[in-house]
């Protein structure tokens, strides 16, 4: 059973990847410097733009390491194929922990909880923030944890990355144990650090307003978005060797199963959390959803009903769909788009109580989108597309039987 | 998920040395010619008196009324409900490994999603018992459906409890639908080895003409596929809806978002405990461990853990949330379950559902019989007090003081739950002794024989 020169596949990624790494680069430094100029001149909607930028991208960067674990724990040959792809995204992870910097220059603007509460007219509020600030919701708090969440997801980001990288060279390596050591433990900490993350950096926003589902759904919120990007990379590598040898239906159909399982899953967190606020009707509770449903927000709620689910719901029932790339991956760069749209709807509501878009909105995550995309690029050149010495790479690298 | 070609490194589904002959003669013995052991019959016996015991419990209460029981003011639900949510979570699992491993093509779940499907069937109906009684008037327990009257009554549908009586029965028609559908191929098989006419003649009934022609397995396998497709929401919805039940109150402790996708975990975690508590000594009796191998317990003990760790997230998030949240009430009902008269219950939930089970990062002893039947154990208790703590401990001290209470369970309380665990097993009991527990003709597509030549 010998892998690599079982071909005499380059596995290295296409000429055109440092094409795409350069113009993301140059789109990426263009819109900054468009987004730098808003920073100046409407600082509130620049750093709010950012959060939901940030949120976005970080989505795909942790939501990657999720299924990158997730795929060490099963096995099988849809995860063989998109794993460098998922590495590259997760190898994001410092970027992401410098782009989060310009965030706390912002916490005054973005959150109620870091300016002076003297001035607050709800006396409620008040009380109850004096009493959260000592404790929970302060600036230093802030900063440690998400220092602290940072520090674990480089350093899960870090492991999985080297013992990946020795599976590119021989001897035959099966890293499968430790890998399975290291994901198990580490999905657990994912979940844990990203639902006290979007406490802090979403949920606090509104500091009155409580859901225990609320981590579960970013959750499922990055890890939709993740496999989405998978897709559409995979579909733009698939014109060019060695995608082209290694992609099969089987795979492409396993990847528009699990879209359908994740829109699934983010539809049923959603509709509970709206169902259970809904029936109880508890002023500190119903508020938000008042706030998302009326002034023109509840079209763009009712927009993510139809669009992030019900569609997509009913294209990924075919299995024709599923299984044809060029098809797919239409919905995978649709429902990145409603990802972006989701949070837009949980965030932006905070600010205003009517319909409100900027110029910003737009600009700041394909500014940051840019700089990720090259960043990505970059890592997803530095390494082959399959661990050619990895025991399970046969999984892709054999021929097929039909 | 397609499996990869790679697989040497796990334990087998079944043990080597079997052919389709074999497999078909060591199943089929069990209900065919091995002699009526005189454990089971001791033990059938057990379970038959408890059963007894549930119908004399129920047959007093309908003589008295619900006032036997211990439920009162403040505590409406009490261990009816405690009761009925703890066996529909149970049966899940049944309908986890017979539906959705199917559909994810995890062939190992073959030799057991015959019991466990048995499992569920026998979980609903001991389930379906308590909302009944608890009406208080059951012989007026048909309003909940929505028919035509001239009484001017119609449910309420916006009422989740509502939204349960057609959960449970679609539930409880499909699962038996599922099993039966799957134990027709098997049952020819009985009707064709039994030597006795009149075994010939009630195992050819409910073969239901069974011949095995090509045809007729086109159309097993449709309708096999099509039940598991409609059984698999089933799974996530039906232990929603009971969360609803109580999410939608707004009582500190029902009312928290997390609610649904914790009581499916926690659902599927007391399920497989129960499925391990049943095949661990089953195996052991019936000499089927070649069948129901070490790698079955292992991944069954994985699907433990993994539900059991996403149930401690539902506890860290609710508590953290109580804190957080600054609602006086929240941060009261956490204070009480910590420190209240029920406290002790609590901190043996916490042990049994979150400390003990991570036993079960050591492989070794998630591949040991032993200790997974005594983790099982442990984990059913657990699940039953998190329905307890639920119920009991939110509703005994809510917003007014003066309505506080306490809840002590009757003697009638723990006969009709202990009489339920009667009902359960004479039901298993008599299902291992009638009927194939394992799926003969889904055991013989595991044999090496059977792979299909690409």
């Amino acid at each position: 059973m010998s892998a690599a020169p079982m071909r005499n596949l380059d596995l290295m990624t296409p000429p055109v990847v440092k094409t795409i790494q350069q113009r993301s680069l140059i789109i990426g430094l263009v819109f900054g410097g468009i987004a730098a100029l808003g920073a100046w001149h409407q600082a509130d909607e620049f750093f709010r733009a950012y959060l939901m930028a940030f949120m976005a991208w970080l989505g795909v960067t942790l939501g990657s390491m999720a299924i990158l674990m997730l795929r060490h724990l099963t096995k099988g040959a849809w995860g063989m194929v998109i794993r460098r792809i998922l590495g590259a995204a997760m190898r994001c992870v410092p970027l992401m922990a410098a782009l989060f910097i310009p965030l706390l220059f912002g916490l005054r603007r973005l959150y109620i909880w870091a300016r002076p509460l003297d001035a607050m007219a709800d006396n409620h509020l008040r009380e109850h923030l004096q009493e959260i600030t000592k404790t929970y919701l302060s600036v230093n708090g802030f900063v440690i944890r998400a220092v602290f969440y940072f520090a674990i997801w480089w350093g899960l980001s870090f492991f999985l990355t080297q013992w990946s990288a020795e599976q590119d060279h021989p001897p035959m390596r099966d890293n499968s144990t430790r890998f399975k050591a290291l994901s198990g433990p580490g999905l657990i900490l994912y979940g844990l650090t990203i639902t006290f993350a979007v406490i802090d950096w979403i949920m606090s926003i509104d500091p009155s307003w409580i859901s225990t589902i609320f981590g579960l759904s970013f959750l499922i919120g990055q890890v939709l978005s993740a496999l989405c990007f998978a897709v559409v990379v995979e579909r733009i590598l698939f014109r060019y060797k060695p995608m082209s040898e290694l992609l099969k239906p089987e795979q492409v159909h396993d990847h528009g199963k699990f879209m359908l399982a994740f829109i699934m899953v983010w539809a049923y967190f959603s509709f509970s959390q709206w169902l259970i606020i809904w029936a109880g009707n508890l002023p500190e509770e119903i508020t938000w959803y008042m706030r998302r449903l009326h002034g023109g927000w509840g079209y763009v709620g009712l927009f993510l009903v139809l669009f992030h689910f019900a569609v997509p719901f009913v294209l990924l029932i075919s299995r024709p769909f599923k299984r044809d790339i060029t098809r797919l991956v239409w919905l995978a760069a649709w429902l990145l788009l409603m990802r972006y749209v989701d949070l837009f709807w949980v965030i932006e509501p905070n600010f205003s109580l009517t319909f409100n878009i900027t110029w910003l909105d737009v600009v700041v995550p394909i500014a940051m989108g840019g700089l990720w995309l090259a960043y990505f690029f970059r890592n997803l050149s530095a390494m082959p597309l399959v661990p050619a010495y990895d025991v399970f790479a046969v999984e892709v690298l054999e021929v097929a039987h039909d | 998920m397609t499996q990869g070609p790679v697989q040497n490194e796990r334990a087998p589904v079944i043990e080597p040395g079997y052919t389709l002959g074999s497999v078909t003669d060591k199943i089929s013995s069990i209900v065919l010619t091995r002699p009526t052991s005189n454990a089971w019959f001791v033990g059938f016996g057990v379970a038959f008196l408890l059963l007894m015991m549930l119908l004399f419990a129920i047959a007093y209460l309908f003589v008295k009324g619900i006032g036997i029981w211990g439920v009162n003011a403040p505590i409406g639900w009490g261990f009816a409900i405690v009761n009925f949510v703890w066996w529909i979570g149970i049966g899940h699992a049944g309908t986890l490994i017979s539906a959705i491993l199917l559909l994810l093509r995890q062939s190992w779940r073959n030799s057991i999603n015959r019991f466990a499907e048995a499992m569920t069937l026998f979980a609903v109906a001991s389930a379906g018992i308590f909302p009944l009684i608890h009406v208080g008037r059951p012989w007026l327990a048909y309003w909940l459906f929505p028919y035509p009257n001239t009484m001017r009554v119609w449910p309420q549908f916006r009422s989740p409890l509502v939204w349960d009586v057609f959960a449970v029965s679609t539930y409880a028609t499909l699962s038996a639908l599922f099993w039966f559908i799957g134990l027709i191929p098997d049952l020819a098989t009985l009707r064709d080895r039994s030597e006795e006419r009149w075994k010939k003649i009630i195992y050819g009934m409910l073969a239901m003409g069974w011949r095995g022609s090509a045809r007729h397995w086109h159309r097993y396998e449709t309708a096999y596929l099509l039940l598991a497709g409609l059984a698999t929401p089933l799974v996530l919805s039906v232990h929603t809806v009971v969360s609803f039940d109580f999410a939608v109150g707004i009582v500190p402790g029902w009312h928290t978002t997390i609610f649904p996708p914790y009581f499916v975990a926690g659902a599927i975690y007391s399920g497989f405990a129960m499925v391990l508590m049943l095949a661990i000594p089953i195996r052991k009796v019936y000499n089927l461990e070649d069948f129901i191998t070490e790698r079955h317990l292992q991944n069954a003990a994985k699907v433990m853990l993994a539900t059991g760790l996403i149930v401690a997230y539902g506890y860290v998030i609710e508590a953290f949330m109580g804190w957080y949240g600054g609602n006086r009430y929240d941060a009261f009902l956490l204070w009480n379950r910590l420190h209240g008269p029920y406290s002790f219950f609590y901190y043996m939930l916490l042990a049994c559902n979150i400390v003990i089970p991570q036993v079960l990062w050591i492989p070794k002893l998630r591949s040991s019989p032993v200790w997974l039947f005594l983790v099982s154990g442990v984990v059913l208790v657990g699940m039953w007090l998190e329905r307890f703590i639920i119920v009991v401990v939110s509703l005994h001290r809510d917003f007014l003081t003066s309505s506080w209470g306490m809840y002590y369970p009757t003697r009638w309380d723990w006969m009709t739950y202990i009489g339920t665990i009667g009902l359960f097993l004479s039901a298993m009991f008599l299902f291992v002794r009638l009927l194939p527990m394992i799926s003969i003709f889904e055991m013989r597509t595991l044999l090496p024989e059977a792979e299909v030549k690409e």
